[in-house]
């Protein structure tokens, strides 16, 4: 009788600890439903879900040269301009990709900049299957981000279980103090190409 | 004697009833667990059925078929090379001849979608092409919905695609409508 009090007592502790162990020990719920991540490295192509992304170039620059309603503006940072250049197809349908985030090495989230006003190159990108597209995404991130960063494109800004590219951005030459090698002190964003289509 | 084995007579008997309605309680469970699994996702699945077009009606060209209360008939489809789209590229304008029976357009064509679909399953949905315009007299389905078409009435409605080079041999026209999803309309092309 003894023995099988302790023998409860024993099971009770333990399911009491192992409870205790998973509370503390369970995912957030928007961890259990973000987006999943899908690996690569610029250059290569990244088949997400609904689309594919190729991170062709990295630009920094202290300052951002844009003509909005006839009005030249030149923007500044207190941290670096990083124009990231995509080259983005539709995988099967029709669709936008809209959702760009800067992940620096230690996991500091910088949104695409919300300082632009519409542009064809700025998200949200339309893509059609078979065509591909140049797309900007354009971020402001302080220059201790941008060593051992990553780039996540996601087609929505919440969008729970599904896919999202995140490209290292470990080809990026950087010096030794891990600023990039290369800092313009203005971009044009004027100056490339315009692209030709849009979403009606 | 008599009186232990009084006893355990009746002990028996309940056990052997409380086996069998733990039996009959296991066996409720394999018949309630997937229906209340049916129960809460019904709502969820109908959202996502009624969304989607996922199951094609095939028309043949110059028949029409009624869809969303009203006659939808491919009109044309026709591509080509066009302004400043990129190289392999081809825009695309394909248009419908609509004879309106149910006037209350709002609620039947919501969530109208034209769009191309080739062999491969791939779709393409409208993309705004500088340069090319839609023929006069043709609408877009959301002008449709807003031009307050009557009963009878037959109204073109089209829209332009860009499309790439290798899947313009095989492209159909295709038509989704909220009232009827999950089916779709697709058209075949029509003969060169």
């Amino acid at each position: 009788m003894k023995i099988r009090a302790i023998g409860n007592l024993l099971i009770l502790a333990a399911t009491v600890a192992l409870s205790y162990g998973m509370q503390v020990s369970k995912p957030h719920y928007a961890e259990l439903t973000a987006p999943i991540p899908i690996d690569g490295a610029m250059h290569d192509t990244v088949r997400a879900r609904s689309f594919d992304v190729r991170l062709d170039k990295v630009v920094f620059a202290r300052t951002l040269k844009t003509d909005q309603f006839g009005q030249t503006r030149v923007l500044t940072t207190s941290g670096l301009w990083a124009v990231v250049t995509t080259n983005l197809t539709a995988t099967s349908t029709s669709t936008t990709v809209a959702d760009g985030t800067w992940q620096g090495r230690t996991g500091l989230r910088y949104h695409q900049t919300e300082r632009l006003s519409y542009r064809q190159d700025m998200p949200p990108h339309a893509v059609d299957p078979g065509l591909e597209r140049n797309g900007l995404f354009v971020f402001e991130v302080p220059p201790d981000q941008i060593r051992g960063a990553s780039l996540l494109v996601a087609a929505r800004q919440f969008a729970p279980l599904d896919a999202q590219a995140r490209i290292s951005l470990d080809a990026v030459p950087t010096g030794a103090d891990g600023q990039p090698a290369e800092i313009l002190p203005q971009y044009d964003l004027d100056a490339a190409v315009p692209s030709v289509q849009g979403k009606s | 004697m008599s009186a232990v084995s009084a006893d355990i007579e009746p002990a028996g008997d309940v056990r052997q009833a409380e086996t069998k309605w733990r039996r009959r309680g296991l066996g409720a469970l394999a018949i309630l667990l997937p229906l209340t699994l049916a129960e809460i996702s019904y709502d969820s699945v109908r959202e996502w059925l009624h969304g989607e077009d996922l199951v094609a009606r095939d028309i043949d060209f110059g028949q029409s078929m009624p869809f969303g209360g009203s006659d939808w008939r491919l009109a044309d489809l026709r591509g080509g090379k066009a302004g400043r789209l990129p190289e392999h590229a081809f825009a695309v304008i394909a248009t419908f001849a609509v004879t309106v029976g149910d006037p209350d357009l709002q609620k039947q064509w919501l969530g109208c979608k034209l769009m191309l679909t080739d062999a491969t399953g791939r779709r393409w949905l409208p993309d705004f092409i500088s340069g090319v315009s839609l023929p006069d007299g043709v609408m877009n389905c959301t002008s449709a919905i807003f031009s307050g078409a009557k009963k009878g009435n037959v109204i073109t409605v089209g829209e332009t695609f860009i499309v790439p080079e290798d899947a313009v041999k095989t492209i159909r026209p295709a038509v989704g409508l909220g009232s009827e999803r999950p089916w779709y309309l697709r058209f075949q092309r029509p003969p060169k």
